[in-house]
């Protein structure tokens, strides 16, 4: 098994390698939302946070909704890492349709490779862009910090070895959960029309059920009973309890990570059989 | 021993109810090379699908290297090979990493994968374009390379599922090089659809011609032309003369005759014996004879004896083929 996984990985990212095209708009868009985004939309500075025009109370009312963030953008930068996380899984399923189309799957279901080392390597090569993206964006956030005039994210509390290893299952876990999910859409679907349309219907829905961009306390209550569950409020959360102070939390990042990880092995459940019935006997 | 491939009653219908295959039966012996010959929507491929353990039969039996093709789907997918009619290596890999890669779906250790990669390479005349991407390979070199991944586990049976589609004649004449080669140093059994009637008379031991999803004969090409009889004299009146069938139909040992695009097709069972006889008849007639020519029957005749159609004639989409098309677009769509 662990041959053929090795083997269908490399291909995986060979073909990735192979198209730098995609690798730089993969790198492009958070790019600009923290350069552009990131930095002209200062809900700090209207709100007087950061010494801007909106006085003490609306100063206030921000900070208690930023749940401890010390500015809109550490909270939005933070939001922004499980944002990549779910954006640069949305092709990988898109793949498996052209292996269809092309006739590539064609081969792979004629050989005896176990399913579970065709689902590996799909899921080992579309998870490893978004784990990578989403360190990358943190590293940018951080240093746009250091820079004069620039937002950035001010880290506020102490990250322990515990905790940066909870940011890293967080980012994993939630790019495996949505590689798992777009690989499923890839190999129920024929058409990559469908997938397309689909995946777009898919993204923003779960994007903005989340607290990755706006802050949980502006959230009317309905959204907020929906986020609470949303696997991208359940990866920010973990983060943002271990980049500031976790005291405005009502759980620890160890319940956040857990819904997380269940979600994962439901996506990972679907995604194994879904596999299966692709690679066996057609009826 | 029992044969490597062995169909007993084998059928497929589609859930659209298409019957693309109603109760073959047949076996193919160790080390031979059987044709599947039919139009377009006969069922070969569906059958090819069944055996490589690829489509769940709907009912009958299935063997292949003595294994059942309803049980043992993996251990098959092992000892066989495939080549599928369409391409199936992946363009943004080079040549060499698709042969890799296949090697290591069936289980090859790295340095063995290599090896062998090496090898086919050479053999399959690709070592130059090794480390070029696939998608530059013209369509000759892609069913090469496809052969190669089809063998690169050195399986003991092979199916050819059309391979030479779409080829040249002379990328397809290369292609039937390679296969003679590797069934005479490997003693490969080999199991060949095709709708190319020379390449299953210049490649196969025996031939099943299937029409609307039946074998409807079965036999060694030279066995399956004497069950036609006879040769064919075919005769050319010059331009304007009259129709001479008449003439020749009256003649001694004339089977049948049949006009066909300006010529007269005789069978006979001399066809040496029958030209003068033709010629003097056509002259008696008033018939200039503007050239005559004499053929062994061809798997064309055979077609045409066992199913009543001329074989052209069925090159285009069969229903049965137009009703797996459109149950493949529903499912697709769903």
């Amino acid at each position: 098994m662990l041959r053929e996984l090795a083997a269908l990985t490399r291909r995986e990212l060979l073909r990735i390698a192979r198209n730098p095209a995609a690798i730089f708009t993969g790198l492009l868009i958070p790019i600009l939302y923290l350069l552009l985004f990131g930095q002209g939309f200062n809900l700090s500075s209207l709100s007087g946070l950061s010494g801007g025009a909106g006085g003490a109370e609306a100063s206030l009312a921000l900070r208690e909704a930023l749940l401890g963030a010390p500015s809109y953008f550490s909270y939005f930068a933070v939001g922004m890492v499980g944002f990549v996380a779910v954006t640069a899984t949305l092709f990988t399923g898109a793949n498996v349709i052209f292996d269809k189309l092309f006739g590539i799957f064609k081969r792979i279901a004629g050989s005896p490779a176990p399913s579970s080392a065709v689902f590996g390597s799909r899921l080992l090569a579309g998870a490893a862009q978004p784990i990578l993206l989403a360190l990358f964006v943190l590293g940018m956030a951080v240093g746009l910090a250091h820079i004069r005039g620039l937002n950035g994210l001010i880290v506020t509390a102490h990250v322990t070895v515990l905790g940066a290893l909870e940011i890293l299952l967080a980012i994993a876990l939630l790019s495996f959960m949505f590689t798992s999910l777009f690989l499923s859409m890839g190999f129920i679907l024929e058409q990559p029309q469908t997938y397309f349309a689909a995946v777009n219907a898919l993204n923003l829905p779960v994007l903005f059920t989340s607290d990755a961009l706006y802050p949980w306390g502006t959230m009317p209550l309905w959204l907020r009973n929906i986020a609470t569950f949303n696997p991208v409020t359940l990866a920010v959360n973990t983060m943002r309890e271990n980049l500031f102070p976790r005291s405005a939390y009502p759980f620890p990042p160890e319940v956040y990570l857990a819904g997380l990880a269940a979600w994962t092995a439901f996506m990972f459940g679907v995604a194994i059989l879904l596999v299966r019935r692709t690679l066996g006997p057609r009826e | 021993m029992t044969d490597p491939i062995v169909a007993e009653q084998l059928t497929k219908t589609y859930s659209n109810g298409t019957k693309a295959v109603q109760g073959i039966s047949f076996s193919v012996r160790s080390g031979e090379a059987f044709g599947f010959l039919g139009p377009n929507g006969a069922g070969k491929t569906t059958t090819v699908s069944m055996l490589s353990a690829g489509l769940a039969p709907t009912s009958g039996r299935g063997m292949v290297g003595g294994l059942d093709i309803a049980r043992d789907a993996s251990k098959i997918k092992r000892r066989i090979g495939i080549v599928f009619q369409e391409s199936t290596a992946d363009g943004d890999l080079t040549g060499r990493e698709n042969l890799e890669v296949s090697a290591a779906l069936y289980g090859l250790p790295r340095r063995e994968a290599r090896r062998r990669t090496e090898e086919l390479l050479q053999r399959m005349e690709l070592a130059e374009a090794a480390d070029r991407l696939v998608k530059t390979y013209s369509g000759g070199m892609r069913r090469r390379l496809e052969l190669g991944v089809g063998i690169v586990h050195s399986p003991p049976i092979l199916f050819l599922d059309e391979p030479t589609l779409g080829l040249d004649p002379q990328g397809r004449a290369g292609f039937w090089r390679y296969i003679r080669g590797l069934r005479s140093e490997h003693g490969l059994t080999v199991f060949l659809t095709t709708h190319y009637l020379d390449e299953a008379d210049q490649l196969c031991d025996r031939i099943a011609i299937v029409d609307h999803g039946q074998i409807v004969a079965t036999g060694t090409p030279a066995e399956l032309k004497d069950k036609v009889g006879g040769d064919v004299v075919t005769i050319r009146p010059v331009p304007g003369a009259a129709d001479p069938s008449a003439v020749l139909r009256a003649l001694p040992g004339a089977l049948s005759v049949q006009p066909q695009d300006g010529t007269v097709r005789l069978k006979c069972e001399s066809g040496e014996r029958m030209v003068p006889l033709a010629v003097e008849a056509c002259a008696r007639a008033g018939v200039g004879v503007a050239g005559v020519s004499v053929q062994r029957p061809s798997l064309d005749e055979v077609f045409l004896q066992f199913t009543g159609r001329e074989y052209r004639e069925e090159e285009g989409p069969t229903a049965t083929d137009r009703a797996v098309r459109i149950q493949r677009l529903q499912e697709r769509r769903r």
